[in-house]
């Protein structure tokens, strides 16, 4: 058995961790646990960085049968935090099963779909709603998604770093400029604009440089402000109330931008995101043993859960996924009440877990890989990669990111503001996500396909911390040309 | 052979297979011998060959199949440049290549590749060459004492082999110059450097200048306009430029073209997978022929299919060839 330690809460992880090893043995002792299956268990503690995330305090994880019982992977994670004293034992041996059979399925649990693909999840429909109905949920929370944010504010709007963004835009023009080459309009994006408090600053700061330094590039600027909800662009205009005639408003999906901006190619000189990538569909791969899974998910909801809320919001258990599936189609209006509704899905979000299982990629010829990355990159990018390792896929990310690069003008550069791992030997230190931010996804993002994925795309991609406020954990991604 | 009126050629490379990159991937890992190599580039040139003779091409080339990408392949036959092998990790990544004294003269082993050529097609066929200011630019230079001296040394040695390979039947050679672009202030050298190159070759001379098509995108944007009149002290037969993409507007530019050149004009746009129709082409040779006349206009894509998807490469070769026929046939009546 291998017990892997992950994100150390030290109190509760190490008096947990005696607790873990001494539960399987007993476990091992009393014939719940065959001796084969001992052998081949991994263990992880504390995987999940996020405090309200998609896990029950014990989950196992199984592959589907592509090899012989007893060489597939079998995997316990606990998360320290949500254990109780004296409640290990019983949540071990209820995801264990009986000397080697899988549990049965627990009647009082309430599905809310099969099992799928994470991206394909329904949990990405309630954070999709979220952006949608983000004021019917500020609303009856009382407080703004920045709020939400660990820290309370956003680092996109951190002064230094626009003003060192714009300057370093500045000195682009400029090279173009002495090269005769900056073409007559300037396009700049940004996308998923939030409040619209960080274009409202770049364009400050852009202003005031070009006054400074006499050189005239603002008033041929052509500032695109992009978000796939036009809530979200009415709300960010008064952010750019200096600057509206520069500015243009459009909705797009961060996905493929390219699909509304195609007449743009190869013109936009400067790209913008922020903690737009760490909310895109993701999904999960492993390798185990040599081999490539495909992590699935299925969304449900526990029992105590279940019954809470059947009992508050007079749903019988049996409809609640019936009408999860009507609040995602038709908003929290469509309960009939809009506190009522918005409480059902604020309820529901809560109680969400997500059951996984292993899926050998074998088994689905017909999974695709995003942005335009091969199968075979992947096994070159693998081959550098720790030989167990779990990581993200990032597709949604992958996706944006291939159909962003072909708006970019020769000399322009993509920035993007996130929360990366940089490299896979991280992985190695830890699993991060997917958590729940108040009523959205978050989920830490594979930088390093997303530079395999720029380098074939003629981009040298590199990261760089952020260092403008210590202690933050993410990093900028920012693209160079690649020769 | 003769030529139609409006003679449809390409620019140089064709569809790079995805099986293909892999191979070569796998021959720099060790994990195929060279022979092995050798045997799937011809196959690859047979196929790149193939489509372009069913697309209708008039002038064809071997795709350029053989190539990691238009630097290394002449870095690797120029003696005296050295090369880290070691700095690549996929086969379409420059190497770190460097030159350390005088380059000495020796056979480059091209006069080969267009043989292959020649032998696989009853098509007239072109060869194509990166010229020495390209190549200066990306090979490092230690050792002479400017971008200018080294690209002239350059074009000295590479000037027999253009001379054997005219010698081995090439009616058509091109001189690909896409780095005039990125830095026009180089021009009245690089000219001279294109001039020196194709001394004394015996077969029609093209230029070929575009913003670039490194990983299928552009690498430099600006106007043509930077071409006039350094261009026109090149001693080559045709300037083979990029129209489709870019809008045409730069046609204009060469209006007042002297007669002693022939204008190749990029109907194609290759860096994008929209596959024109015919009347597209057509439109855009009908704007060629509005500056130029048709006795003095090649039709060809924007830049090398390279990067664009084997079927949609074939799409568009064919969709030129249909779209060259309707304007031919404009001008019988």
């Amino acid at each position: 058995m291998i017990v892997q330690l992950n994100h150390l809460q030290k109190k509760s992880a190490a008096g947990t961790t005696q607790e873990v090893v001494d539960t399987f043995y007993s476990l091992l002792e009393e014939g719940h646990i065959e001796q084969e299956q001992f052998a081949r268990l991994r263990v992880q503690l504390d995987w999940i960085q996020y405090r309200q995330n998609f896990r029950e305090c014990v989950m196992a994880t199984r592959a589907t049968s592509d090899v012989p019982e007893q060489f597939s992977p079998l995997e316990v994670h606990i998360d320290t935090r949500q254990v109780t004293p004296g409640c290990l034992r019983e949540a071990i041996l209820r995801t264990m099963g009986n000397a080697g059979d899988p549990p049965p399925p627990d009647p009082e649990r309430v599905l809310l779909e099969d099992f799928r693909s994470f991206r394909e999840s329904i949990a990405w429909g309630f954070n999709r709603l979220y952006w949608h109905r983000l004021a019917d949920w500020e609303q009856f929370t009382g407080r703004g998604y920045e709020q939400a944010l660990p820290g309370g504010k956003s680092d996109a709007n951190h002064p230094a770093a626009v003003a060192d963004c714009v300057a370093d835009f500045w000195t682009l023009l400029r090279d173009l400029e002495n090269r005769k080459q900056l073409p007559e309009e300037i396009f700049v994006m940004e996308i998923g604009v939030g409040m619209g408090t960080r274009s409202g600053l770049w364009l400050d700061r852009f202003h005031a440089l070009d006054r400074e330094r006499g050189t005239n590039y603002y008033p041929r600027l052509k500032f695109l402000l992009g978000d796939y909800s036009l809530a979200t662009l009415e709300r960010s205009r008064p952010a750019v109330k200096e600057h509206l005639e520069l500015c243009s408003f459009v909705v797009l999906d961060a996905l493929d931008p390219l699909k509304n901006l195609a007449f743009l190619r190869h013109k936009i000189l400067h790209i913008h995101l922020t903690n737009v990538y760490d909310n895109l569909p993701d999904e999960e791969f492993a390798r185990r043993d040599g081999r490539l899974y495909a992590v699935q998910v299925r969304a449900y909801i526990p029992p105590m859960d279940a019954q809470r809320i059947s009992k508050e919001l007079e749903i019988p258990a049996a409809e609640i996924p019936r009408t999860v599936n009507r609040l995602l189609e038709g908003g929290p209006d469509y309960l009939s009440d809009r506190r009522r509704g918005v409480a059902f899905w604020q309820e529901v979000w809560k109680a969400m877990r997500l059951e996984e299982r292993l899926v050998n990629l074998d088994d689905l010829p017909g999974v695709s890989i995003p942005g335009d990355l091969r199968a075979s990159q992947l096994e070159d990018v693998l081959a550098q990669a720790p030989s167990d390792v779990r990581f993200h896929l990032s597709s949604g990310a992958l996706e944006s990111f291939h159909n962003t690069l072909p708006l970019l003008h020769p000399r322009g550069f993509l920035q993007v503001q996130d929360i990366f791992v940089t490299h896979f030997n991280e992985y190695r230190l830890g699993f991060h996500g997917p958590g729940k931010l108040d009523g959205s996804i978050v989920n830490w993002v594979n930088g390093a396909l997303l530079r395999e994925v720029g380098e074939r795309a003629g981009y040298d991609v590199h990261f760089a911390p952020f260092h403008y406020r210590k202690g933050s954990k993410t990093s900028i991604l920012y693209t160079t040309q690649r020769e | 052979m003769t030529l139609s009126i409006l003679p449809t050629t390409v620019v140089g490379s064709y569809s790079m297979p995805g099986w293909l990159e892999r191979l070569k991937t796998e021959f720099y890992a060790r994990r195929i011998s060279r022979r092995d190599l050798d045997e799937i580039h011809d196959t690859a040139v047979k196929a790149a060959i193939k489509d372009q003779e069913v697309a209708g091409i008039d002038i064809i080339t071997d795709g350029e199949l053989r190539r990691d990408n238009m630097i290394d392949y002449f870095a690797e036959r120029l003696p005296g440049v050295q090369i880290d092998h070691a700095s690549k990790k996929f086969h379409y990544d420059f190497y770190d290549s460097k030159v350390l004294g005088k380059l000495p003269t020796a056979p480059l082993g091209l006069v080969d590749d267009f043989k292959f050529l020649r032998a696989n097609t009853e098509r007239e066929a072109k060869f194509c060459v990166t010229g020495p200011h390209s190549l200066s630019k990306r090979i490092r230079n230690e050792h002479y004492p400017s971008e200018e001296e080294f690209a002239m040394d350059l074009a000295r040695v590479m000037n027999p082999e253009l001379k054997a390979i005219a010698k081995a039947g090439a009616r058509f050679i091109q001189i690909d110059e896409p780095n005039y672009s990125g830095f026009p202030e180089d021009l009245t050298w690089g000219v001279k450097a294109l001039n020196a190159l194709v001394d004394g070759v015996e077969a029609k001379i093209a230029v070929h200048i575009c913003y670039g098509n490194r990983y299928g995108k552009p690498s430099w944007e600006g106007s043509y306009q930077y071409l006039l009149p350094g261009i026109l002290e090149a001693k080559v037969h045709q300037l083979t430029l990029e129209f489709a993409r870019r809008g045409g507007e730069d046609l204009q530019v060469f209006r007042e073209l002297p007669p002693r050149f022939e204008l190749g004009i990029g109907v194609i746009d290759v860096k994008t997978q929209a596959v024109e129709t015919p009347e597209l082409v057509a439109e855009r040779i009908r704007k060629a022929l509005a500056v130029i006349p048709a006795e003095r206009i090649f039709v060809l894509p924007d830049c090398g299919c390279l990067h664009l998807p084997r079927d949609v490469a074939f799409a568009k070769l064919s969709a030129m060839v249909e779209g060259t026929r309707l304007v031919r046939k404009e001008l019988k009546h």
